[in-house]
């Protein structure tokens, strides 16, 4: 748990145009407890992102109940925070002035941002049975926050708590537009070549109408039933 | 031998907040298993050879603790009491059940209680073949486990009192964050029992038992030769480019 800062890459813009932002004070923390499960639904939703892996196209309700029993099943959780003041203004495009105010120097020094005064702007969390394995879901970082380096923070604090712990078969499932963050974290290809596979496999018309499905954003699984025994005599 | 009548489908309370374990076959409300074939009484009369691990999936342990310290807004009220009281039976029963010419009867048990003798999952590994693993890690991965599924196969010798030649012959274990997201580990069955459907049944059970409990991301990752085996369970692979990725140090 700590305080970082954190800053824009300089763009590419010739010399003599606008100056670098000023660096962004933040407060990293592996705490389950500094998460208000209220504040995460909104970051979900602000990052577009519901518990399913295939949601509806409209804004999918995220239960917050459901929500916490993830939270407290996950082997680790990492929460960013930053005050709402500095979020504003990082999220503007031009600076006024790339100086630091003698008061807000002040101000980040002796009130520095914590998970009470601050924002949730950034999570992650891992799901691990403490032994061989871990899988990283639901790495977000609040849009205007983007490309500052939070998300890659975030996902390296949770493979340090993981390799110190001795779990070194770390996973991450992602979309198409999420490889190039988890590559640039020093994710790859299974090297054994396996494949990853989900159930999808949903209720058809043809067989019986008595089979019992439920629905998981756009998938409509299919729940297999219970067989009945059998008796064999050799 | 009795035909088993067909079950009510159990009653299935709000998963958010209290999973339901279904898996054994029941006799309307109560929580009578229809065949009373407890494994437990068994395990204490025949000698073991290792006291070994006895590790269960703690399901009731993980939930009955209570949430965020924070939870201002919502005040869960788990019914904790009441399901200490009447903690369910181990999840288990009979597959199949074969009697043999000599008079001998091997039943097959499925069970979801988790009870798995550490090193008879080791030398199970052995048998098919997978490289082998800190014992204390396997340990620790069954523990923290969601759910831990297996089959035993139990041979009773005709005129033997509860000397029965009880072993491990197939498990699936998955992990899951108990809301959202699965994912199935280590499946396997004993390659002199393969090809009767036990790894499917093993498959099968856990994702209705995922699905049950409204958790339906649920993924795994197969090596080649067993690509088409989770196909025909349902599963596809990389389904709308979804992947998943490894951490590899960068030293």
């Amino acid at each position: 748990m700590e305080l970082k800062w954190v800053t824009r890459p300089k763009t590419q813009k010739p010399k003599s145009l606008s100056p670098s932002q000023p660096p962004l004070p933040i407060f990293i923390s592996t705490k389950p407890s500094h998460i208000n499960p209220d504040e995460l639904r909104r970051l979900y939703g602000v990052c577009n992102l519901s518990g399913h892996r295939f949601p509806t196209q409209a804004d999918e309700f995220l239960d917050v109940g459901k929500l916490r029993v993830a939270l407290y099943h996950s082997s680790f959780v990492v929460s960013v925070f930053c005050k709402s003041r500095d979020m504003i203004s990082a999220s503007e495009e031009s600076s006024s002035s790339s100086s630091i105010g003698m008061w807000d120097l002040l101000q980040k020094v002796v009130k520095p941002v914590t998970p009470q005064n601050g924002e949730l702007v950034g999570f992650g969390r891992a799901v691990s049975d403490l032994g061989l394995t871990a899988s990283i879901y639901d790495v977000m970082v609040a849009p205007p926050l983007r490309g500052m380096g939070i998300g890659k923070m975030i996902v390296q604090r949770i493979i340090r708590m993981l390799t110190r712990r001795d779990i070194y078969d770390i996973a991450a499932l992602c979309s198409e537009n999420e490889r190039p963050f988890f590559e640039a974290c020093g994710f790859g290809d299974d090297i054994l070549g396996s494949t990853t596979m989900m159930y999808t496999r949903t209720v058809s018309a043809s067989t019986n109408g008595n089979q019992m499905a439920k629905r998981f954003g756009r998938k409509l699984l299919f729940v297999p039933a219970l067989k009945k025994q059998r008796f064999t005599n050799q | 031998m009795p035909t088993p009548t067909p079950t009510p489908t159990p009653k299935v309370l709000p998963s958010s907040l209290w999973p339901n374990v279904s898996l054994g076959l029941r006799c309307g409300q109560t929580n009578q298993l229809l065949f009373p074939y407890n494994l437990h009484t068994d395990i204490a009369k025949a000698s073991k050879k290792h006291s070994g691990f006895r590790l269960r999936a703690g399901f009731w342990d993980s939930i009955k603790s209570g949430f965020l310290k924070n939870s201002t807004t919502q005040v869960v009220d788990l019914p904790s009491t009441r399901e200490e009281a009447e903690e369910p039976l181990p999840e288990e029963f009979v597959l199949v059940e074969k009697t043999e010419p000599d008079g001998a009867i091997e039943q097959i048990i499925f069970s979801s209680a988790g009870e798995v003798d550490i090193y008879d999952l080791q030398s199970l590994c052995d048998k098919v073949g997978w490289p082998r693993r800190p014992l204390s890690k396997l340990a620790a991965a069954l523990k923290n486990s969601y759910m831990v599924a297996t089959v035993h196969s139990v041979r009773k010798l005709p005129g033997s009192e509860g000397n029965d030649q009880k072993k491990l012959i197939g498990m699936a274990r998955a992990t899951s964050d108990h809301a959202f997201n699965a994912t199935i580990w280590d499946v396997l069955v004993d390659p002199s029992y393969q090809g009767q459907g036990l790894g499917k049944s093993l498959v099968e059970k856990l994702i209705r038992a995922l699905l049950q409990r409204d958790i339906g991301n649920i993924t795994l990752f197969a090596d080649s030769q067993v690509v088409e085996f989770y196909r025909n369970l349902g599963f596809e692979p990389d389904p709308e480019g979804i992947k998943g990725m490894f951490w590899y140090p960068k030293y």
